[in-house]
C-alpha cells in the first residue's frame, strides 16, 4: 500500500514538473524577442492621461505611462535645471523664444502627429491647458500653473504663454507639468467626464509608445509608435507588470520574468542578489527623496502652545551636533546615499551651491543642553530641567526599513548626550494621522521632490497646511527669501541656497539622508539612462547591445 | 422545507445586513485618511475640502451609512477613491482571478483532502496514516505568506520550475490552449500555499468522521454481506461521515472571493486580495467596502448552502 501511494505522488509530482517544463513561456529575460521590455510598477495605472492625475489618483505608474505616451513640449537636460530657458531639451516644441520678462513663445515641431495621424497643432496645448489651468478640474495642476495668464494660440504651430511677472521657472512651468492632449478628440467629451471617457481606457497620444491593451490587475501594453517624428523606438514592446509587494517585484526580476524596477527593495542584501545576476544590471540615478528629523514646534497636547522642549533652538542644534550622521548613512545605505544640506535632495539643481552639511559635534551639544539648564542632576543618565526628563518620542513608519534603522541608531547616539528617545513605529497611514494632527515631538518623515525648488514652500514656509507642514515651522525670514528666489532672475542658485542656510540655522530639522537610487535594467539594452524625474522616460533611446545603430532621428 | 428554507434565508439576509453595518463602521473607524498622501502637497486648504466633498468623506459617518446602504440596494458600490472608477467594474475585473485561486483550492481541498481523510481512517495507526498527519499538521502550522515566500524564492527564482508570480506570461502570444496552460503553471504556486493550511483541516475533520463511521454496525452488516471494501467505504461510509467535511464547505466557500490577501500580494495574483490590500493602505474606503460586501455576503451564502445540503442529506435537520 505504501508503494502505491509512493507512486501516487511520484506521478503527481512528474504531471506538474511536466506541466511546468512543457508549458515554459518566454521569459522575460530569455525572450527570443529582445526588444521588448517588461518593467515593474508598483501601482496599477488607471488614468495614464495628463491633467488626470490628481490628488488620489496621483499614482506613478500613471505618470509613468503617460510619459511614454504623450510628449512635453520640452525635457528637462541632464543638469535638471528648472530655472532660465536653456537647460531644456527640446521635444514637441522644436524651439522657443523670448518676447519680453512675460511671454514666452514656442514653435511646435511641424512634423509631430497624434497617433491616430491628426497632426499637433497650436489649438491642443491651447485646449489641454485650459483644462490644466481649470481649479474645478485639475485643482493640484492649476495651482501649480497659478503664474501662468494666458496660453494662446498663433497660426497652426505657434503657442504663446504669458505670465503674471517675471520669474525664472517661466519656461519650466509651460513644459513640465502639462503634456498636450488631443483636442479633436477630446473637446467633445465634457471635460468632468474625462476620466471615465473611453479615451482613457485607450489613450491616443503624441509619443514614442501607443497603448496595445490592459490587462487589469496584470499588466499595460504599449507597442513602439513606427511613426513617431522623432524616430520609432528600438524597443519594440514595453509592457507595465504590476507587483504591488516588492518582494513579489523582486522575484518577479530574479525569476526571469521581467526586465527593470526601479529600485531594489531593501534590504541592501538584495543588491547583491540582482549583481549576481548575469543578465541584468545596476544603475545609479539621482533620488528624489530626503530623508530628515523634523522637530515639532508646537506643543502636541495643545498646539497653540508652543512645544515645552523642542520651541527652543538650542536644544534641536544640540540634537542635530549629537548625531554622527554620516556614520548613520555609511551603517545603512553604505555608499547609496549622503547627508544632505537642508531639505534638498540629490535630484534637485539647488544643492551644488550649498554648503557642507554639520559634523558631529558632542562636546557643542553638551555644551549647548547645558547653557539651556539641561543637566543630570539625579544622576540616572538623563538630562532634566526643572525636574522633567529630556525625554522625546520619535514617530516613523513600519513600511520603511532604512527609517527604523536609522532611527534605532539616532536613539543609542543621542542617549550619550542624555538624551532619552523613544521610538514609535506605527502603520503608514497611522502614522501619516498622527503627524498630520501634530501628535509627536519628532517625526523621521522622508519627502520626495519636484525637481523645482519652489516644491520648498510646501513644507518650509508658513503657508504650509497642517499635512505638507506637520511641525508648523515658520520664519517670516524663510518666507521672504523663498519669495526673493522664486521671483530671482539672477543669481537664482545662491538665493535658493540662502533658503537652505535659513533652515538649517534655524535647525527646523535634522537633514539625516539624501539617496542614490539603483534602477534594475536588462544588460541586453545600452545607451540606457534613468532619468530622476521620469524613470522609464528615456526608453525610446535604449538600443540593443550589438545594434548597428540607433533609433532614427536621434 | 419551503417555509424552513424561506425561514433561513431570511435569518441569512439579517445576518448579512448586520454584517455590513459592522463592517462599514470597522473600516471607517480605522485611523487615516484616504486624501492625506503625501502627494497632495500642492492643494489649497480649500482645494482640499472641495476633494472630500467629491467622495462624500465630509458628511456625518451615519450619512456616510446611509448613502452606502442604499447604494448597495441599488447594486452601486461608489466609486474608488484611489482609481477613480466605480467599485463594481473593479471588482468584476479582479474576481475572475480570485474565483481561479478560490475555486482551485476548494477542488483541491474536497478531492485530495477528502480522499487523504478517508484513506488515513480506512489505514489507521499505518505508517501512511502517521506520515500523513505529520505532514498535513507541519502544513497548517506554516504561515502562508512564509510558504509563498519560499516556495518562490526556491521554485520559481532559484530552480525556475515555475513561476514566480503573476497570473500569465505577459509576453505569450500562443492561442487559447497555451494561454490556459500558462495560467495553470501560474496556479500551481499560489494554490499550494493556500492550500496547505485548509487542506490540513479536512484532512483531519474526514479522518475523524470516517473512523466514527467504520466502526458503526452497519459497516459491519456490509462487510459480512461480502460487499467489495471499496464500496463499504465509499458508497456507505463516506455518505455518513460527509457532514462535518460539509459544514467546511460553507465556512470556505469565501475563499472564493477573498482569497488570501497575503499570498494574492506574494505571488502578485491578479485577485480580490491584492486589490484589497492596495486598498487598506490607501484606505480606500469604497473598494475595501465593495471587497467586504463580497466576502460577506459569499459567508453568508456558504453558511446558507452547507445548511441545505444538511437538509438534503438529513431531513431530520428541517425538522429540528
Amino acid at each position: 500500500m505504501a508503494r502505491w501511494t509512493l507512486g501516487t505522488w511520484l506521478g503527481t509530482g512528474l504531471a506538474l514538473t511536466t506541466l511546468a517544463a512543457g508549458a515554459r513561456g518566454a521569459r522575460a529575460q530569455d525572450s527570443p524577442d529582445r526588444s521588448r521590455l517588461v518593467i515593474l510598477i508598483g501601482g496599477e495605472a488607471f488614468a495614464p492621461v495628463p491633467t488626470l492625475n490628481e490628488g488620489a489618483q496621483s499614482a506613478t505608474a500613471n505618470t509613468d505611462l503617460a510619459d511614454q505616451m504623450f510628449l512635453h513640449l520640452a525635457d528637462l537636460g541632464p543638469s535638471l535645471l528648472t530655472a532660465g530657458d536653456r537647460g531644456f531639451e527640446p521635444r514637441l516644441a522644436r524651439s522657443w523664444t523670448r518676447r519680453d520678462s512675460v511671454t514666452l513663445v514656442f514653435d511646435l515641431d511641424p512634423r509631430a502627429t497624434w497617433q491616430d495621424g491628426v497632426p499637433v497643432t497650436a489649438q491642443d496645448v491651447v485646449f489641454t491647458f485650459a483644462r490644466a489651468r481649470n481649479p474645478a478640474l485639475a485643482p493640484k495642476l492649476s495651482n501649480l500653473l497659478r503664474r501662468i495668464t494666458s496660453v494662446t494660440a498663433e497660426g497652426e504651430h505657434r503657442v504663446v504663454f504669458r505670465y503674471t511677472r517675471p520669474y525664472s521657472e517661466q519656461l519650466y512651468d509651460a513644459v513640465f507639468h502639462a503634456p498636450p492632449l488631443p483636442a479633436h478628440l477630446l473637446a467633445k467629451i465634457p471635460a468632468e467626464s474625462l476620466a471615465t471617457s473611453a479615451f482613457v481606457q485607450a489613450p491616443v497620444g503624441n509619443g514614442p509608445y501607443r497603448w496595445v491593451r490592459r490587462v487589469p490587475g496584470e499588466f499595460i501594453e504599449l507597442e513602439a509608435n513606427p511613426s513617431f517624428f522623432l524616430g520609432a523606438p528600438a524597443i519594440r514592446h514595453v509592457i507595465f507588470r504590476l507587483a504591488g509587494d516588492p518582494q513579489a517585484s523582486l522575484n518577479l526580476l530574479l525569476g526571469g520574468e521581467a526586465d527593470a524596477l526601479e529600485t531594489v527593495p531593501a534590504p541592501r542584501s538584495n543588491i547583491d542578489r540582482v549583481s549576481a545576476q548575469g543578465s541584468l544590471r545596476l544603475v545609479p540615478y539621482l533620488s528624489s527623496t530626503v530623508g530628515f528629523l523634523l522637530f515639532n514646534q508646537r506643543d502636541p497636547e495643545d498646539r497653540a502652545r508652543p512645544h515645552p522642549i523642542l520651541s527652543d533652538r538650542d536644544v534641536r542644534r544640540a540634537i542635530g551636533l549629537a548625531l554622527d550622521r554620516t556614520r548613520m548613512v555609511r551603517s545603512t545605505f553604505g555608499n547609496l546615499a549622503e547627508v544632505p544640506y537642508g531639505p534638498a535632495s540629490p535630484m534637485l539643481w539647488i544643492r551644488h551651491g550649498a554648503p557642507a552639511p554639520a559634523r558631529q559635534n558632542l562636546a557643542e551639544a553638551r555644551r549647548l543642553l547645558r547653557a539651556r539648564g539641561w543637566m543630570d542632576h539625579d544622576g540616572d543618565g538623563t538630562l532634566d530641567k526643572d525636574g522633567k526628563p529630556l525625554a522625546l518620542t520619535m514617530v516613523l513608519p513600519s513600511s520603511s526599513a532604512f527609517r527604523v534603522q536609522l532611527a534605532q541608531i539616532a536613539q543609542a547616539q543621542l542617549l550619550q548626550v542624555g538624551i532619552r528617545l523613544e521610538l514609535t513605529v506605527v502603520e503608514y497611514q497611522l502614522w501619516n494621522e498622527r503627524r498630520t494632527q501634530g501628535r509627536f515631538d519628532i517625526d523621521f518623515s522622508s519627502t520626495r521632490q519636484d525637481p523645482s525648488p519652489t516644491g520648498l514652500t510646501q513644507g518650509w514656509s508658513c503657508a504650509g497646511s497642517a499635512g505638507t507642514n506637520p511641525a508648523r515651522y515658520c520664519n517670516p525670514r524663510v518666507d521672504s527669501l523663498i519669495e526673493a528666489a522664486t521671483f530671482a532672475t539672477t543669481n537664482v542658485q545662491q538665493a535658493w541656497v540662502a533658503v537652505l542656510r535659513q533652515i538649517e540655522d534655524d535647525a527646523a530639522a535634522v537633514f539625516i539622508y539624501a539617496p542614490t537610487s539603483l534602477a534594475v535594467v536588462p544588460r541586453r539594452f545600452t545607451n540606457v539612462r534613468i532619468r530622476p524625474e521620469s524613470l522609464w522616460l528615456g526608453v525610446r533611446e535604449w538600443t540593443l547591445a550589438g545594434a548597428t545603430s540607433r533609433p532614427a532621428g536621434h | 422545507m419551503p417555509r424552513w428554507l424561506l425561514r433561513r434565508t431570511l435569518q441569512a439576509a439579517l445576518t448579512l445586513a448586520i454584517a455590513l453595518i459592522l463592517l462599514f463602521l470597522l473600516v471607517h473607524v480605522l485611523p487615516g485618511d484616504p486624501l492625506a498622501r503625501e502627494g497632495d502637497r500642492a492643494l489649497t486648504p480649500q482645494q482640499f475640502e472641495a476633494l472630500r466633498a467629491r467622495y462624500g468623506l465630509d458628511r456625518p459617518l451615519a450619512s456616510q451609512l446611509v448613502v452606502f446602504l442604499v447604494g448597495i440596494a441599488r447594486g452601486d458600490l461608489g466609486v474608488s477613491i484611489q482609481y477613480g472608477r466605480p467599485v463594481t467594474e473593479l471588482l468584476i475585473e479582479r474576481l475572475p482571478a480570485t474565483l481561479l485561486l478560490g475555486g482551485a483550492v476548494l477542488l483541491l481541498n474536497f478531492t485530495l483532502g477528502v480522499w487523504l481523510g478517508v484513506r488515513q481512517a480506512v489505514r489507521k495507526d499505518s505508517l501512511e496514516d502517521r506520515w500523513i498527519t505529520t505532514l498535513s499538521l507541519a502544513g497548517y502550522a506554516t504561515p502562508s505568506f512564509w510558504l509563498g515566500l519560499v516556495l518562490a524564492g526556491f521554485i520559481g527564482v532559484r530552480w525556475h520550475l515555475l513561476p514566480s508570480g503573476g497570473m500569465r506570461d505577459p509576453l505569450g502570444t500562443g492561442g487559447f490552449a497555451a494561454t490556459t496552460l500558462d495560467v495553470l503553471r501560474h496556479l500551481i504556486l499560489p494554490a499550494i500555499t493556500l492550500s496547505a493550511v485548509t487542506i490540513a483541516v479536512t484532512i483531519r475533520y474526514q479522518r475523524t468522521a470516517m473512523l466514527e463511521v467504520l466502526h458503526l454496525p452497519y459497516i459491519v452488516t456490509a462487510r459480512a454481506k461480502g460487499l467489495p471494501e471499496g464500496r463499504v467505504v465509499w458508497v456507505h461510509g463516506w455518505r455518513n461521515a460527509l457532514f462535518p467535511v460539509l459544514t467546511l464547505l460553507g465556512l470556505w466557500l469565501p475563499i472564493l472571493v477573498s482569497g488570501s490577501v497575503f499570498v494574492e500580494s506574494v505571488f502578485a495574483w491578479p485577485g480580490l486580495g491584492s486589490l484589497a490590500i492596495a486598498a487598506v493602505g490607501a484606505r480606500d474606503y469604497p473598494v475595501l467596502m465593495g471587497a467586504g460586501v463580497l466576502a460577506a455576503g459569499m459567508v453568508v451564502l456558504g453558511t446558507l448552502l452547507s445548511d441545505v445540503a444538511y437538509a438534503v442529506l438529513d431531513p431530520r435537520v428541517q425538522t429540528s
